[in-house]
């Protein structure tokens, strides 16, 4: 009688085993980056109501980040600026510009500009800006190179262990306090001997216990 | 066991090991139906609902977009994300309340008390904590409204002028204003305006509950109206006769204050001063006291005139003739009383409650005078710019043509006799300002919604004259007028607004440059040397011959008394208060409820039972009202609290308990004897009580001993349980390094009044839950307060101590979590992360003192828009199934350490204080940094008394307590403190 099946059919065992696994592999693969906040929250790039250019303010212009976000380093809070900053030099540098349209209407009608949050943590993480720039955390660490920004995009995908990476090693993201908003900032070759310096005098010891953000 | 009468006890269900006590013993947290029985079911939500969502799960995975709204022009001083702090002050009746508000963005949050006011000193008590509640309250009326119907204020205003050109003419003929008391300057002045234009126009004041006859006592006296300022802590021996001075009286705050500052002991060689309490009901004055009679109220004139007999016996001058009277009592006790009041004289104090009548009062001044304590423990002060409650006079009120009701809530809280409801049918126009759309607002033609403090411009004076602005932190949420707003529109027709008419007021009271001295004020929260002189000198007690009433003779033991008194809603103006409402009240443990409390021997004479329905008749007005069984009230005596049963406020308040005001005879007649008929209902009516929630059975959990008893062993406190050595499977965590926080509370100082509880709630977003869910054993208090019976159920000592999470080193709590949600910090902080927990509950099961609290519901989702706005943005809003806990304030750590690391240095010692800590009025509760030698914590935790709760169980609590001390006299025969478990 002859065989019903081909010899060939002998590999299928493995091949199914095979199968499963790079299914399996590929369905936590899958999982692992795209429900992870790398996929699901860096990139996000709302339109904002307001055409405004980080690239043309921070960048082109040299304006310190503190110009506008001026609380930032004694509030948790990096404050959004209200319109009467855009209006200190609006009011004479293209006064007439249509994109400013919607800032100029704020100004006169008193109601604020809706800005679309990026960077977005969950409410029951506390995050303090003024802790971090204290300790020598520059904007760029987080934020990405903001001043070369068109429109805001986020980075980095502030999920907990992506915090932690830091919290648990500052060494490599710490800098010289007058360095923080500098977005070009390249790290020394003494960055380890310069960080535990600061580490030591400044009594720097990120929590990695959960009440260091979650109260 | 021990003795039973040896035994501290919290009900009289665990007394006698009743059945339904043992079966309440079982289950810790009964679970039977988690469903809210008023809503649609949880599970018939999600089988119904089930299918739509798995279909509308895939749209939902979309990143929800989210706003940031900045300011167009930024105020100067906010910085969005840093708390702002404001002092104002809160006028209640008489007394003025200096406090501070912390502020998010212009969005007041919480309320501390202002350390520079002599009336807080910081601290606050239970009406301070919760008024923020009722500024955010979602049932505050919120229009003019003319018979119902809503108006605009330009209705009210063009009505008023018509009125007022009449009331021109006629000087103010038939205009009647009935207003609360106030004592504020610009409203004096307001006052006197009103009387200058309307000369025959009448103005009354009325407080339901207020010192009347205290002061008409003084006034009869000394001839001059003058309030009285006692110095507690200047008092070696103080006496209290149906006084609860340290919660329910005038000015209990700082009288709380200077009590537990003559009462602090640090070692065993510190004099502290003793309390005797003569009270019919059980008071938080009555467990703090090292002899506690109980007496029917109507008898204590009776007791105080057999006081001044032996006084008088041992040569002690006092000029007054014997009335009839009986005085057969308990004369040991009474001798041991003289003997410490012969003693001590100029420094001893006799305070007499202000339900008691005018000649009891004027007896205690007597013999105060005669024990040389005036100037001394008992101070004047004149009373200035004050609108004192008055006696009414209800025929000159039903003349009246147009009645402004400021304030108060007249139909609810008068006397029925008073018939206001029949007054106010009868008058043409009547207009009534108030914060809710209330039972008087209803009857009235107008209706004004009133700004609350926090919203208005105003002033007030404490009772020793200090002077403090009122200012808003708030624009008015609900469209309400002030006090001195709709004063001003009263007398003139125009409105002008409350900064201007303060300011008119204040640029005759500063002196100087004003605008300085204005801001100065407004900076302090008062006006620096406003105090009163106290008026030492030419305080002349007239020679008091006869006394006017003999109220307090007649009565005999066995005729039944009823005693009014103000609950925790005080006279029911904070009845739409939550917080309020359920907070266990201190001695009864009951929530969102006021009933008959009665004593064991009267429950047993009318065969009653918790929760059995009981009619009271008095003169034909009958009121029917459950009975509760409180050991060691006065037998024969029947206590009912005022404040409850509303109708018409709000969705806290209505329906809430039994309206006490059916029997009420006025202000100056707290209670009354003989003529009083109690009949038991067969009916049965359920109530709320945490009295039996929470145990922590037969151990040595509360520690006393007497002040002879300490001296002769120091260590007592730490020899009443014997273990042996404490050693841990687990590995010792290293704790020697950075901040380690840590907790003394002193239950020397503990009154045991539930402010800390109330703190802790406001700071930390804890959420209401109502009178089912409480009776479930599921209220979430973070910070609870134990009450323990202690001895005879027919005349038990009671002791009260604060718990919140002792915050173990080798937590329980946290081994047995399966998610790792709740762990340890390296500052020692058990902390929860509410995120990771799925709601086992196993938590709560090993936590060996049961403060860890579940959520059953969501409690804050559907909160009204506007009360969100309450929420302290630094401390996470809990849903759903997770528990919680006290944190200790993790926020105000983080928030301290962050400003000492702005700064560069470490956190101070005292710098950092915990809700419970900062409203405590006696600075019972003590936190910081243990391993620092010199800190507070640290030295409190090094002293003789220190010791920790079942700390035989290895757990290292962070939180100790300081054992109590009662200081008794030795001629008092009285058990020993021994170790004999609970």
């Amino acid at each position: 009688m002859a065989q019903i099946f081909p010899k060939w059919i002998n590999k299928f065992p493995i091949l199914i085993v095979l199968a499963v696994v790079v299914f399996f592999c590929s369905v936590t693969g899958f999982v692992w980056y795209f429900f992870s906040p790398w996929y699901t929250d860096v990139g996000y790039q709302p339109v904002q109501p307001v055409e405004y250019s980080h690239k043309v303010h921070a960048g082109q212009l040299g304006i310190d980040c503190r110009y506008c976000h001026n609380y930032i380093e004694v509030s948790p809070h990096a404050n959004i600026p209200p319109t009467q900053t855009c209006m200190n030099c609006h009011k004479i540098v293209k006064a007439e510009s249509e994109k400013l349209q919607p800032v100029r209407d704020s100004w006169i009608s008193g109601n604020p500009i809706e800005w679309i949050r990026i960077h977005k943590l969950p409410d029951y993480a506390y995050f303090d800006h003024s802790a971090h720039l204290e300790a020598g955390v520059g904007c760029f660490t987080c934020h990405g190179n903001v001043a070369g920004m068109e429109r805001v995009t986020q980075v980095k995908p502030l999920s907990m262990s992506w915090c932690l990476d830091c919290h648990r090693n500052p060494v490599d993201y710490l800098r010289p306090i007058d360095e923080i908003t500098n977005m070009g900032w390249k790290k020394p070759g003494d960055q380890t001997e310069f960080a535990l310096k600061v580490i030591n005098k400044k009594g720097i010891n990120p929590p990695t216990t959960c009440s260091g953000c979650h109260r | 066991m021990g003795k039973k009468e040896n035994k501290y006890w919290r009900s009289l269900g665990q007394l006698n090991n009743s059945p339904e006590y043992r079966k309440q013993l079982l289950k810790e947290h009964r679970t039977e139906n988690s469903d809210d029985p008023n809503k649609f079911s949880r599970r018939n939500f999600l089988s119904i609902m089930g299918a739509s969502i798995a279909l509308a799960g895939l749209a939902g995975c979309r990143r929800p977009v989210e706003k940031i709204v900045p300011y167009v022009r930024q105020p100067e001083e906010i910085i969005p994300g840093v708390p702002e702090y404001y002092a104002t002050t809160m006028p209640l009746g008489n007394s003025a309340y200096g406090v501070v508000v912390e502020s998010h963005e212009g969005r007041p949050t919480k309320i501390e008390g202002n350390p520079k006011h002599p009336s807080s000193h910081g601290a606050t008590n239970l009406f301070m904590q919760a008024a923020i509640l009722n500024l955010y309250d979602p049932d505050r009326s919120d229009s003019v409204r003319f018979k119902g119907d809503k108006k605009k204020i330009d209705d009210f205003q063009k009505f008023w002028k018509e009125q007022l050109e009449k009331f021109d003419k006629n000087k103010g003929e038939g205009l009647v204003v009935f207003s609360e008391s106030f004592s504020s300057p610009t409203m004096e002045r307001l006052k006197a305006e009103f009387h200058k234009k309307f000369p025959r126009a009448t103005w009354v004041a009325y407080e339901p509950i207020n010192d009347g006859n205290l002061l008409a006592a003084i006034k009869n006296l000394t001839g001059k109206s003058l309030r009285p300022n006692y110095y507690y802590d200047k008092a070696d021996i103080i006496v209290s006769l149906d006084a609860d001075f340290l919660q329910t009286e005038s000015e209990s705050l700082s009288a709380a204050q200077g009590f537990v500052a003559g009462r602090k002991i640090s070692s065993s060689d510190d004099k502290m001063n003793r309390l005797y309490v003569v009270e019919s009901g059980y008071s938080i004055t009555g467990a703090m006291a090292d002899h506690r009679m109980k007496l029917k109220s109507s008898e204590i004139g009776g007791l105080l005139w057999a006081l001044i007999e032996q006084l008088k016996a041992r040569g002690i001058n006092i000029n007054v003739s014997k009335p009839e009277i009986k005085s057969d009592f308990n004369s040991q006790w009474l001798s041991a009383l003289v003997d410490d009041l012969m003693e001590a004289q100029g420094k001893s104090l006799i305070i007499v409650g202000r339900n008691q009548p005018t000649i009891v009062h004027e007896l205690a001044l007597t013999v105060n005078n005669a024990l040389n304590n005036l100037n001394k423990t008992v101070g004047f002060l004149e009373d200035k710019e004050s609108i004192l409650p008055q006696k009414l006079s209800m025929p000159k009120l039903s003349r009246a043509d147009t009645m402004v009701i400021l304030g108060g809530d007249p139909v609810y809280n008068t006397p029925v006799s008073y018939d206001f409801q029949k007054i106010l049918a009868s008058t043409k126009n009547t207009i009534h300002l108030s914060e809710y759309y209330d039972e008087t607002s209803q009857l009235c033609g107008w209706h004004i919604p009133r700004a609350h403090f926090l919203e208005s411009w105003g002033d007030a004076r404490a009772v020793d004259g200090t002077l403090s602005v009122i200012q808003p932190l708030i624009a008015p949420l609900f469209n309400g007028v002030s006090d001195v707003e709709f004063m001003s529109l009263t007398n003139s027709g125009e409105s002008k607004t409350g900064y201007e008419l303060v300011r008119e007021s204040w640029s005759k009271i500063i002196k100087g440059d004003f605008e300085k001295g204005w801001r100065l004020t407004l900076h302090d929260g008062i006006l620096r040397g406003s105090a009163s002189e106290f008026t030492k000198s030419n305080l002349n007690i007239k020679k008091y011959s006869k006394p006017r009433e003999t109220l307090y003779n007649v009565d005999a033991a066995t005729n039944i008394e009823i005693v009014f008194q103000p609950s925790l809603l005080y006279d029911g103006r904070f009845a739409n208060n939550g917080w309020l409402q359920e907070l266990p009240e201190p001695i009864t443990k009951l929530v969102w409820d006021n009933a008959a409390l009665i004593s064991v021997k009267t429950a047993g004479k009318y065969n009653l039972e918790n929760g059995d329905i009981i009619k009271l008749v008095i003169s034909e007005i009958e009121m029917e009202i459950p009975a509760w069984v409180i050991p060691g009230i006065a037998d024969n005596s029947i206590h009912l609290p005022l404040g409850y049963g509303r109708k018409k406020v709000g969705r806290i308040a209505d329906n809430v308990g039994f309206n006490t005001y059916k029997l009420f005879g006025g202000p100056d007649k707290m209670f009354f004897s003989g003529a009083v008929t109690l009949t038991k209902t067969a009916r049965k009516y359920k109530m709320a009580n945490t009295q039996d929630h929470n145990r922590m059975e037969g151990r040595a959990i509360f520690r006393e001993a007497s002040l002879d008893e300490y001296k002769k062993n120091p260590e007592f406190a730490r020899e009443m349980v014997e273990h042996p050595p404490l050693k841990s499977i687990y590995h010792d965590y290293d704790y020697s390094e950075g901040y380690q926080w840590g907790m003394v509370i002193d239950l020397n100082a503990c009154i045991g009044c539930g402010v800390c509880t109330i703190a802790c709630q406001s700071e930390n977003n804890v959420p209401i839950v109502g009178k089912v869910q409480v009776g479930k054993g599921r209220e979430m208090h973070w910070m609870r307060n134990d009450r323990y019976f202690r001895g005879d159920e027919n005349n038990p000592e009671i002791v009260i101590m604060p718990v919140p999470c002792q915050q173990c080193e080798n937590a329980p709590c946290e081994e047995v979590c399966p998610v790792a949600a709740t762990s340890h910090d390296k500052e020692g902080l058990n902390t929860m992360t509410y995120n990771r927990c799925i709601g086992t509950r196993y938590c709560s099961n090993n936590c060996p003192y049961k403060v860890r609290r579940f959520n059953f519901f969501n409690y804050t989702k559907e909160l009204p828009e506007v009360m969100k706005m309450l929420q302290n943005p630094y401390v996470t809003v809990r849903s759903r199934g997770v528990m919680e806990k006290c944190t200790f304030c993790l926020q105000r750590i983080v928030r301290s350490k962050r400003t000492a690391k702005h700064e560069g240095r470490k956190v101070h010692d005292g710098e950092l204080l915990t809700a419970c800590q900062q409203a405590c009025p006696t600075d019972a509760i003590k936190f910081g940094n243990i391993i620092e030698p010199e800190s507070t914590v640290a030295r409190k935790k090094s002293t003789d008394r220190n010791y920790e709760l079942l700390a035989e169980l290895n757990i290292r609590p962070r939180n100790s307590y300081l054992a109590r001390v009662r200081n008794i006299n030795e001629k008092l025969k009285r058990d020993t403190y021994r170790n004999d478990g609970h």
